[in-house]
Order: structure tokens, then C-alpha cells, then sequence
């Protein structure tokens, strides 16, 4: 099986100038080096804020509307993901219960099957 | 540059009701379209999130586990695909053609993919083991 890791944004991370630190990048690293060795990543990205971003909403025949970014519901939003090769959700949710630091507060991760 | 194309669910998606034939057609060759033009280097669909999980962190707690389904289904993926482009504009032009035959009202969000350049404090040791990864993973593809 193949799942989609999202990983939320928080307020920290869509804040203007937000930057990880040095240590969070090599942490991270390690953990997706750790990944790799055992054959799990098949993706694994960094998203920029949201201000760099777009929103193209459709209805009906109408012409497709965008609106540009930044946008407001920071939880919703998508920071970054990994696409990850596992057995079972559950093993997928016990390696990522050992993910590195993803900020102060309150840091939360979605775990989605990928449809084959 | 490369985006992540966030097609969000709606209630039939959570419903597990998968794309009508037509949607499926009409799809197949808007991503054929894509390759073809160079642009499309990933693109997968989720099942609905009752088959999914949360894990929340909370400072040094051990980390909490909420199974789906999520209630706030506008907000969820329901698809995405990586493209290549070579702007924002670019991105969003391929987009707003993107086939919706039943006419359904949906709304798909464009975010750019972070490059080694967009992170200030990345250091050559992390940038030589990012590097590494990304070639032994290219090799494998």
C-alpha cells in the first residue's frame, strides 16, 4: 500500500518569513534518510506558505474563478507531505508518531491510503 | 518550478463514490495531455478518510491518534498531482482546464514546492544528504 503523509501547516509555519532552523533541517533529514533505508519514500516535499499559492474554484459552465493566496484557515492548510510505501495504516501511524520535531504546539500529521 | 495541485473532496468522494465514467475518460486524457507536454510528474487519488488517521502532537505528550473519517470534507485532498511549470500563471491555466463534466462545484488549491534555495538556514551538510536521497531515489524510480 502507498499513503499520502500531510503535514498541516501551523501559525508558525504560514507566518511571512517563517524559516526552519538548522537543527529541524537536519533532523528531518535524518528521519527521511531513515525512511529511504528501508525502501518507504517514494515522495517527500516541502510546501512554501500559502501567499505563494492559488485557488481555482469551479462551478457549474461558468468561466473557472482564482483567488490568490495567502488564505486563512492555517490548520486546513498543507505544509509539506511525504508519499510513503507501508503494510498497513497502522504501521504508517507508528512511524510517523516518531517524526522530529515539527515545531512548538501543536503539530498534527494525516494519513491517507492511496487509491491503487 | 514544481506545484502540488490540492483537488479538494466533496461529499460523493467521502461517500467512496468514485468518479463517473465519463469524469474518468475526460481525466485520462487531460493527464495524457500532461505528460505529453512535459508537465505532469506525479498525480495520485485518496480514498475517503474514513480509511485515513490523524496523529496530533502536543509538546512532549505522546503523540495522539484520531481515526476518520474528518468531518470537514471541503477542506480535505481528495487527489493531487506534482506538476512542472514554469510559473504560477502556467500552473493555474493547466488547471482551470481540468475536465468537470457534471459541471460540480469544487475547488482545487495551487501551493508551490519548497526548493533547497527557499530554506535561509539549510546547511551543506543537510543540502549534500538531501542531494543524496533525491539521486539514490531517482535511481530507483
Amino acid at each position: 500500500m502507498r499513503f499520502l503523509v500531510i503535514v498541516k501547516a501551523s501559525p508558525a509555519s504560514e507566518a511571512a518569513g517563517f524559516q526552519p532552523s538548522a537543527e529541524e533541517l537536519t533532523e528531518m533529514t535524518k528521519f527521511n534518510e531513515r525512511l529511504f533505508a528501508e525502501g518507504r519514500i517514494e515522495l517527500a516535499e516541502g510546501l512554501t506558505s500559502s501567499a505563494d499559492g492559488s485557488r481555482v474554484l469551479f462551478e457549474g459552465d461558468a468561466e473557472p474563478k482564482v483567488i490568490d493566496g495567502p488564505f486563512a484557515e492555517t490548520k486546513e492548510l498543507i505544509a509539506g507531505f511525504w508519499v510513503l510505501k507501508g503494510e498497513s495504516l497502522e504501521e504508517i501511524v507508528e512511524l510517523m508518531k516518531q517524526v522530529p520535531n515539527l515545531g512548538p504546539g501543536e503539530g498534527v500529521l494525516e494519513i491517507r491510503p492511496i487509491d491503487e | 518550478m514544481r506545484f502540488m495541485v490540492i483537488v479538494k473532496s466533496n461529499e460523493d468522494s467521502e461517500a467512496g463514490q468514485g468518479p463517473s465514467a465519463e469524469l474518468l475518460e475526460q481525466m485520462g486524457k487531460f493527464n495524457e495531455e500532461l505528460v505529453k507536454a512535459g508537465v505532469l510528474l506525479a498525480g495520485e487519488g485518496l480514498t475517503p478518510s474514513s480509511e485515513g488517521a490523524r496523529v496530533v502532537f502536543s509538546g512532549a505528550e505522546e503523540p495522539r491518534v484520531v481515526d476518520g473519517p474528518f468531518t470537514e470534507s471541503k477542506e480535505l485532498v481528495g487527489g493531487f498531482w506534482i506538476l512542472q511549470c514554469r510559473d504560477r500563471e502556467e500552473c493555474i491555466e493547466w488547471i482551470k482546464r481540468m475536465p468537470n463534466p457534471g459541471g460540480e462545484a469544487g475547488e482545487v488549491e495551487i501551493r508551490r514546492v519548497a526548493e533547497a534555495a527557499d530554506f535561509e538556514n539549510m546547511t551543506p551538510e543537510v543540502e549534500a544528504m538531501e542531494g543524496k536521497l533525491r539521486a539514490q531515489s531517482a535511481g530507483q524510480a
